[in-house]
């Protein structure tokens, strides 16, 4: 029996595929405007990256924040709950996830079994989410994905304070004004957000090994100053931005239909 | 329940209530908490009505209060200087918290409305002096709305008053209990808007509408659905997106400690003690707001056993944002649930919200946890 | 290149202030060893009785102050949010609950209570902050209920206050198993009633131009009358410094050294960031002489009898600087800007205290009309520093300075 998990993000839209138990495939595609038609290709161009149809598959579970739009879906699961089957399939032992999405960052704390036994999401305040290294990033002059590299070779990371995304803004920019290094500013950005999802981790007590999902996983600045704050080394897998796909996939396949 | 568009109207246009009422011969006098004395108001010949905000863009109450006041308090200003609250004739202030301390002395600079009072009443009440002083506070009280009105208050007006208020108290408890005993038969939205309604319409419309809606659920007992059951705490709330959310979310709501909910209509007032003792008294008994001390746990306390008797599968707290009280007392309350095997969540919430996804998102991942 | 010379602008009591405040807190942190109760106490509560009944004070909110100097609060502050406390609360709060479980801050936190004494005339935080003590140390706890005075002070407000000084008298001898000795709490009154009357001169001092002392030299001197008043101490010491305040006006030293501008500043300091407030208003020359603050410790005097202290402490109690209506405020204000002859005001809109910052912007208004003196307001928090911005407020303070001074040409 193949299985089948759709995570429609903010910015990006994820298709896993599992059959007996192993993953068979997997795909990742901007969103775009249109949530059910991201959903729809996304799944289309996978199955047809597998060689498979529609038929083939038993059941489909959607997630992410476009879920709800996706109709042929057997079923539509929050993220969090798919990030936790996800990491729990592709490392069992994983107690912890931060998940740092575009939207929202999150920590999750799992039971042996990849249950959610509890969560915490950040409020209002977009400090320490994908959009605010995303404002900063502009406001530095550097593209989104160097972030990461440029900010590992700070010497003397500057130190931000404000938690607000305009007022960290409004530092970043004094900071430029002083010509401070670049890098240290970006590595200072990193702790900041950083220090943000610490909090989360540390509302719900973390343990680890914990894994990291979500798009900035794969910025290795801000996954460095994470393992600093939370005092603990991070899994960080190939597929950090399928995961929550994954997850959805592993849940269709416990539906009972 | 034909009943529940009547409410709905109500509360979906406070101002064409109020205009009616007051065609009909008593004036409006608008008060901003659950510890504002409706009887007393009821009895002086005015309709009490309470405030909320129409969650308007804040453009005037920029001037007078920051960005870390709460939506709620922001929002009744706005309403009131952008003259959406012009049907009322004077508005009474219970001492609670902070922030309504302040709205309170920017309101009164701001003057509007011909009737303006301060009710200080106590922030203790556990003790015997509390009492004693809540009491005259309610007194003088009386004096001023008797100033304002022309008219003596008798105690007949004043039992009359208490019976009316004490009938919509029991009709709204029944329904309740009823709502407990079959989760998920009535919406959340079509219960809250029964209670805010209440606050909102006339007094004897409310509780002959409520007679209604008891007689006809006394008359059908459906199944219990398969929904979680889930008790909200937490102080005002005035988004009924949320009701919809928590029941999307395979949730159904059997109990609350909210300032929307049962804290209000907790509690009745005793029919055969003098009548300001009485409503006196109904403050000390009921479920506590935190802005008011009744013993160090007597809010854990009173949330335990809501989650006991109404057998709960979890708490939601729904806390509005820079809500002070509230945010000092969930860390205990949350520890209290905790020490029984009570699984919680706090949501933090806004007027204004804007990421109604991301609550959703959270609800349905608690509710899946239960 | 000659010796370098005694800076004449420094504050020789200083050193001894800090004397008496590390010999306090060493008191205080070894009550314990010597057998006497430590009763934590709202900086706005009545400390007299207890001085009278040798119980030793100790205020969590000068603690604060502290941390917030120290440079501290934002790692308690996150504790604090750790243990669920929205980072909205009170940054006084947050950091002594923190404090409590940590045992971090500058002086490894403070003594354990053996009481609680929560008077709500400052705000309705404490009465919250100190329910949350009470169940931590569970120890009991007395509340002084201050009904706000938003237009005046009624009868009955007199007589609940009134009762529950008898009420707290009784709590304090339950705790001790003592009688309240009568005459040394006469005593106590009257010294607390001097030590008011000379902090008021203390702050009078700086209406001379130039001005001897800023404010930030009073939020350092306010600690005294805060933690002691109703003893000997304070009513000495200040006494010294009203002595060395009237030496620099007869010598004509002046705090900011060429004092061309006169400021008068609203709401709690901010804590982490005086030195450098200091010195950037020095560096347009000009001086923060007077602020609301450190005179709602002498602002109630007029209601204190001394010769009939217990009786009339109630309403000097209750209708302190906060516990007021917002216009009774703004008179306030008004009243020290022709007192100082200040050339503008500096509000700080303060994340953690409501009660001081709502009405603020009212507050504006009415000193802009009746004045026309120029206004900033500054977005701050007194210890949590995340939520203030250097850059914005240095170019806050530099516009609003232009602006003074094309004013004042």
């Amino acid at each position: 029996m193949i299985y089948a998990g759709i995570d429609i993000g903010s910015i990006t839209a994820k298709a896993a595929l599992i059959k007996d138990d192993h993953l068979l495939d997997t795909i990742v595609i901007p969103t775009g405007y249109h949530h059910l038609n991201a959903g729809i290709r996304v799944f289309d161009t996978l199955l047809q990256q597998a060689g498979l149809d529609r038929q083939d598959i038993s059941a489909v579970v959607s997630t992410g924040y476009g879920r709800a739009s996706i109709d042929f879906a057997d079923k539509a699961m929050t993220e969090i709950l798919c990030h936790g089957a996800g990491a729990h399939f592709l490392h069992p032992g994983i107690r912890g996830i931060i998940d740092v999405g575009g939207q929202d960052s999150k920590a999750v704390l799992l039971d042996d079994q990849g249950r959610v036994e509890n969560f915490a999401m950040n409020d209002k305040c977009a400090a320490g989410t994908g959009r605010f290294l995303e404002v900063m990033a502009r406001a530095l002059e550097v593209e989104l994905d160097q972030m990461g590299k440029v900010g590992l070779q700070a010497d003397n990371p500057s130190k931000i304070s404000s938690i607000c995304t305009v007022f960290a803004e409004s530092e970043v920019i004094s900071m430029i004004a002083r010509q401070e290094k670049r890098e240290n500013i970006i590595a200072g950005i990193h702790d900041a957000a950083a220090a943000r999802v610490a909090i989360l981790a540390a509302k719900i007590r973390i343990r680890g090994p914990i894994m990291m999902t979500g798009g900035v996983a794969k910025n290795s600045g801000m996954a460095a100053a994470l393992e600093e704050r939370l005092k603990m080394p991070l899994v960080i897998g190939s597929l950090s931005q399928e995961t929550g796909a994954i997850g959805a996939a592993v849940l269709a396949s416990g539906l009972q239909l | 329940m034909k009943e529940i568009d009547r409410f709905h109207a109500a509360v979906n246009d406070s101002r064409a209530t109020a205009l009616n009422i007051h065609r009909a011969g008593r004036k409006t006098i608008g008060y901003l908490c659950s510890y504002a004395p409706e009887e007393i108001i009821h009895a002086a010949g005015f309709h009490p009505m309470r405030l909320f905000s129409s969650k308007h863009e804040i453009i005037l109450a920029e001037n007078h209060l920051q960005s870390y006041c709460c939506s709620l308090v922001r929002g009744i200003l706005e309403d009131s200087l952008a003259g959406r609250l012009d049907f009322l004739d004077g508005t009474v202030f219970p001492h609670t918290c902070d922030s309504m301390q302040r709205l309170s002395d920017i309101w009164r600079m701001n003057g509007k409305y011909r009737f303006f009072v301060d009710l200080v009443l106590p922030a203790k009440l556990n003790t015997k002096s509390a009492a004693i002083y809540m009491e005259k506070v309610l007194a003088r009280f009386k004096e001023d709305l008797e100033a304002a009105s022309g008219k003596k208050i008798t105690d007949t007006d004043l039992s009359d008053a208490i019976v009316l208020c004490n009938r919509i108290r029991k009709h709204l408890f029944f329904v309740y209990e009823w709502n407990f005993r079959h989760p998920g038969v009535i919406r959340g939205a079509d219960l809250y808007a029964l209670v805010k309604g209440a606050m909102i319409m006339d007094k004897k419309e409310a509780a002959d509408l409520l007679a209604g809606v008891v007689s006809s659920l006394e008359q059908s007992a459906p199944p219990a659905g398969k929904a979680k059951r889930l008790i909200l705490s937490g102080s005002v709330c005035d988004t009924p997106d949320i009701f919809d959310a928590v029941e999307k979310a395979g949730g159904a709501i059997v109990g609350d400690d909210l300032c929307t909910g049962r804290r209000w209509f907790d509690g009745l007032v005793a029919e055969d003690a003098p009548p300001l003792s009485g409503i006196a008294q109904r403050y000390g008994n009921r479920m506590t707001c935190p802005a008011k001390h009744a013993g160090l746990t007597a809010r854990a306390d009173t949330l335990v056993s809501l989650v006991r008797e109404h057998k709960a599968d979890g708490v939601a707290f729904l806390l509005l944002k820079f809500c002070d009280p509230h945010a000092f007392d969930y860390p205990y309350l949350k520890q209290a649930l905790d020490k029984q095997g009570i699984k919680s969540m706090a949501f933090e919430m806004d007027d204004q919200q804007s990421s109604h996804g991301q609550f959703s998102t959270r609800m349905e991942t608690f509710i899946h946890m239960l | 290149m000659s010796e370098k010379p005694v800076d004449k602008t420094k504050i020789r009591s200083a050193k001894k202030m800090r004397d008496l405040m590390t010999t306090y807190y060493l008191d205080a942190l070894s009550a314990q060893q010597n057998n006497k109760q430590v009763a934590w106490i709202t900086s706005g509560g009545p400390v007299e009785p207890l001085v009278a009944m040798d119980i030793i004070p100790v205020y969590p909110e000068n603690h604060g102050a502290m941390i917030g100097s120290a440079k501290m609060g934002e790692d308690l502050c996150g504790k604090a949010e750790d243990m669920g406390y929205s980072s909205d609360l009170c940054s006084y709060a947050r950091t002594d609950i923190a404090c409590s479980v940590v045992k971090g801050g500058p002086i490894g936190g403070l003594p354990k209570p053996d009481m609680l004494i929560c008077c709500n005339n400052i705000c309705g935080t404490v009465l919250k902050w100190y329910e949350v003590q009470a169940r931590f140390y569970n120890v009991p706890l007395f509340i002084l209920d201050t009904p706000v005075c938003h237009t005046g002070y009624s009868p009955e407000i007199a007589e609940y206050v009134r009762t529950q000084v008898d009420e707290y008298i009784v709590f304090l001898e339950n705790m001790t198993k003592r009688k309240l000795d009568h005459d040394k709490m006469t005593q106590v009154g009257k010294l607390s009633f001097e030590a008011q009357h000379l902090w008021q001169k203390v702050l009078n001092t700086t209406a001379h131009k130039p001005s001897p002392m800023s404010a930030f030299d009073a939020f350092f001197f306010l600690a005294l009358i805060v933690t002691l008043r109703g003893t000997r101490t304070v009513v000495d010491f200040y006494k010294e410094l009203i002595a060395e305040m009237e030496q620099r006006i007869t010598e004509g030293i002046s705090v900011v050294p060429n004092e061309k501008y006169r400021l008068l500043w609203d709401n709690l300091p901010v804590w982490y960031q005086l030195k450098w407030l200091s010195s950037k208003f020095s560096q347009h020359n000009a001086c923060l002489v007077a602020d609301t603050y450190t005179s709602a410790w002498c602002g109630a005097i007029k209601y204190i009898d001394e010769n009939n202290f217990l009786d009339s402490i109630g309403q000097a109690y209750t209708r302190i600087y906060l516990n007021i209506g917002v216009d009774q405020m703004a008179q306030e204000v008004l009243d020290m800007i022709r007192f100082y002859d200040v050339n503008g005001l500096v509000m700080h809109s303060n994340r953690s205290c409501k009660p001081y910052s709502f009405g603020q912007m009212d507050i504006m208004n009415i000193v802009r009309k009746k004045t026309g003196i120029p206004v900033l307001m500054i977005e701050a928090d007194m210890v949590d520093p995340r939520s203030f911005s250097q850059s914005q407020v240095e170019n806050r303070i530099d516009a609003f300075m232009e602006i003074i001074k094309q004013r004042e040409k």
